[in-house]
């Protein structure tokens, strides 16, 4: 986001951003409420029937209910990923992420039908684990598998946005901010003990091993 | 239907523009007693009745995500503005790829901008004595030192006195503490021998000025609801209208700046945006302050048998040489801040440090491959989720699903840190916006057309942000992820899109290589001034905001003891 606030957060794993994309189309900035806002009334704008069961079940494989927060459905990923879906139609003036979601979610149903005869939503939660272990990591993922396990990621992508970015998301992760601070004082003293032993002693964690470096 | 009005009154100085430098004219003027007629083209503004501070994404459509209209997102500042200003188009010239911000509000960019706050060092004066590109200022960093002063005494700056070469120190409030992931990528930059200082930006750390301090939220884009940060708004005009000295006119569009018969400036005709009707407004002075190349299209349209080149234009370099920053980015995930307890990283609405450009010595005996320096800005942290911000997991997770994932995202959260250089573009002929011969906007004003490249000292610059950063992130034991190759001129930010834009209208020592004297007056009109980024001569890496306050105020002053003198 160039001038403004020098680094603006846009993306997990990719902080820093150029300028937002420019839109092609008009947008609807106005014409979409989130499920939130507007709780019950949410009128969907790509997903028919089937598919909205099928994108029930996956999003809430992806995020399932835990000890600390509740499914993605509760939370209302779906009508999230619905909205996104047609928000980026109108402001990238194509609708390639929607097709590549419906063709995904279209394969989900057509492999398992191949497999078990039975459409995804409604096959057992054993038919769903061995399709995603198929998918779900994309260096692993066969030649075959190839586009279905892009699909995934993209869906991930969507389930997490939408989740993480929900009230229920943030008191999950959880976000303590966008609040009135009294007295800022900067990095907590457990936090950097934490870090200098990890710097002293290297660290081991899921994005990798850090040696010693202190 | 549309009329031409006369209005009866004659103000003392009409200032075009209510930004950074528009504000900093009318605040000076009206305290030192002018009357003042500012025009504004967009509507009213006031961060402390209509920020959308502590607002959350999930309560906004498409979770507050960046629009057409609001490109920043939907609670920004910005309420009208961006890429695109309905009705208002301009071209690029065949070849260029410039992309144009305009906000269209009273306070104009200074609503929503980062803050920065980084004086311009006595080298950045000089630049063509130093190394033989581009262009001396008529004036030194000593000339300005002590408005750069008054700035920031007005305006409240944080940051620590450093010492270091060519980054002059100011009358700094104390710096905020630093988060944890920028205490730990200052150990990596010391690791590396790149400096690690506090950052300096216009919000305060302390109450100054009946102004209250900063509450920490981080929402600094989104306007303060309480002008805790430098915002023209709030700290300037409605300063200046308690004076009773200035009357602010919004909706009005200036389309060009009238002369007399004697050649000097008389007026400003104005559309008013409401009624669409023209007026023109008359002052005894004129001050451009509508953004560097905004200002450069209304001189280039103040056409007349006197100025057929456009007002000002006898050197005809008006909207030439015209700069932007160079940027860069790299993206990094750092394990090592992985699954640490949960905190609040919010902090100001910016870095609380930054790295000044530190190669001055290499540069001095010939080792650097391209000419000036950048700064690096940081962000990080366990900032606000909103749309679209937990993207990429797999590049670290290597995929997954269910209970295991939402565990990884709890811990990963928090672990990323990005990178982005800001750097000097030296003035080349060939990038500079004109009038364009066909297209005009809907208040029938003829637009600018733009055209713009970089040079090679400019690529070489971004592929030098880009090892740099890569460099930082490693020692910090991290991953690197970018997609700069040589292919794409690694990275380097399409022109305009840094919102730096200036130098259309430059100053200088001699009437036939610039447009305005070392006081900012224009040389062919002499109760006409530039109070924004257009009179700079260079573009250091040091964010142009700071420098256009600290002149426009050098300008005021003069232009204020002028006409006491009964010299304009």
């Amino acid at each position: 986001m160039t001038e403004k606030s020098g680094v603006s957060r846009r993306d997990l794993f990719q902080i820093i951003g150029s300028v937002p994309a420019l839109a092609a189309a008009t947008a609807g900035s106005s014409s979409a409420q989130t499920h939130e806002t507007r709780q019950g009334a949410y009128q969907r704008k790509i997903f028919d029937d089937h598919n909205w069961q099928t994108v029930r079940v996956l999003c809430d494989l992806i995020v399932p209910a835990d000890e600390r927060s509740g499914s993605a459905t509760q939370a209302g990923v779906p009508e999230y990923i619905d909205d996104w879906l047609d928000f980026r139609k109108q402001q990238d003036g194509n609708d390639d992420l929607a097709a590549q979601i419906l063709g995904g979610l279209a394969w989900l149903d057509r492999e398992s039908s191949r497999l078990s005869k039975t459409n995804f939503a409604a096959a057992d939660p054993e038919q769903h684990m061995q399709l995603l272990d198929r998918i779900a990591w994309p260096e692993t993922a066969t030649p075959d598998d190839r586009r279905w396990a892009g699909f995934f990621t993209k869906f991930r992508d969507l389930t997490l946005n939408g989740f993480y970015s929900s009230k229920m998301g943030i008191a999950d992760l959880p976000y303590l901010g966008n609040t009135a601070v009294e007295n800022w004082k900067g990095c907590d003293p457990a936090v950097w003990a934490k870090l200098e032993e990890r710097m002293k002693n290297g660290y081991k964690g899921l994005g990798g091993e850090v040696k010693p470096w202190t | 239907m549309a009329q031409v009005k006369a209005t009866p009154q004659t103000y003392d100085v009409i200032v075009i523009g209510s930004g950074a430098g528009g504000g900093v004219a009318a605040h000076v003027l009206t305290l030192a007693g002018a009357k003042v007629c500012m025009l504004e083209a967009g509507g009213w503004y006031d961060g402390t009745k209509q920020s959308d501070m502590f607002k959350w994404p999930y309560n906004a459509p498409h979770r507050a995500a960046g629009t057409k209209e609001k490109p920043f997102g939907y609670y920004d500042a910005t309420l009208l503005g961006g890429w695109h200003v309905p009705g208002e188009p301009y071209t690029n010239a065949s070849g260029t790829d410039w992309m144009w911000w305009r906000a269209r509000m009273l306070g104009g960019r200074t609503n929503h901008y980062g803050r920065i706050s980084l004086r311009m060092g006595p080298y950045d004066f000089k630049p063509y004595s130093r190394d033989g590109r581009g262009f001396d200022w008529p004036i030194t960093y000593d000339d300005l030192a002590p408005y750069y002063d008054k700035a920031e005494e007005l305006i409240g700056v944080f940051g620590t006195p450093e010492g270091l070469e060519n980054t002059p120190d100011g009358k700094f409030l104390p710096a905020p503490a630093p988060r944890g992931y920028e205490r730990l990528v200052k150990l990596a930059c010391d690791k590396v021998h790149v400096p690690c200082i506090p950052s300096r930006l216009a919000i305060l750390t302390r109450s100054i000025h009946g102004r209250p301090a900063c509450h920490y939220c981080a929402q600094c884009g989104r306007a303060c609801g309480i002008n805790a940060n430098f915002n023209s708004p709030g700290v300037h005009i409605l300063p200046a209208i308690k004076t009773g000295n200035l009357e602010v006119l919004t909706g009005a569009m200036a389309r060009e700046v009238v002369v007399g018969p004697n050649g000097m400036a008389r007026g400003v005709s104005y559309i008013d945006k409401k009624t669409r009707n023209e007026f023109t407004v008359n002052a005894k002075i004129v001050v451009l302050a509508a953004s560097c190349c905004e200002t450069a299209r209304i001189l280039l349209n103040s056409k007349s048998s006197l100025f057929p080149q456009g007002l000002a234009n006898s050197s005809g370099l008006v909207g030439r040489y015209l700069m932007d920053t160079v940027g860069s980015d790299v993206d990094g995930y750092l394990p090592i801040l992985e699954d640490l307890p949960p905190r609040n990283e919010d902090g100001v609405g910016g870095m609380h440090m930054y790295m000044p450009w530190w190669h001055y010595k290499d540069q001095r005996a010939g080792k650097m491959p391209f000419a000036r320096g950048y700064h690096i800005e940081f962000g990080g942290g366990r900032g606000l989720p909103g749309a679209d911000d937990f993207g990429g997991s797999e590049r670290i997770l290597g995929g997954g699903y269910g209970v295991e994932l939402k565990r990884n995202i709890r811990k990963v959260y928090g672990a990323q840190v990005g990178f982005t250089g800001r750097g000097e573009m030296i003035p080349n002929a060939d990038s500079y916006c004109d009038l364009d011969p066909d297209t005009v906007d809907q208040w029938g004003i003829p637009v600018l057309r733009f055209h713009f490249k970089w040079s090679q000292d400019e690529i070489l610059q971004a592929k030098h942000m880009q090892d740099t950063f890569k460099e930082i992130i490693t020692a910090a034991g991290g991953k690197y992820f970018t997609d700069a190759t040589a292919e794409n001129n690694w990275g380097i930010s399409r022109g305009g899109a840094i919102i730096h834009e200036v130098g259309a209208a430059r100053m200088g020592s001699d009437p036939k290589n610039s447009v305005l004297n070392s006081n900012c007056q224009a040389w062919d009109c002499k109760n006409l001034f530039i109070t924004d980024a257009a009179p700079f001569v260079s573009n250091a890496d040091k964010n142009p905001t700071l420098t256009i306050t600290a002149l426009g105020w050098r300008t005021s002053e003069y232009i204020a003891e002028q006409a006491k003198k009964r010299n304009l």
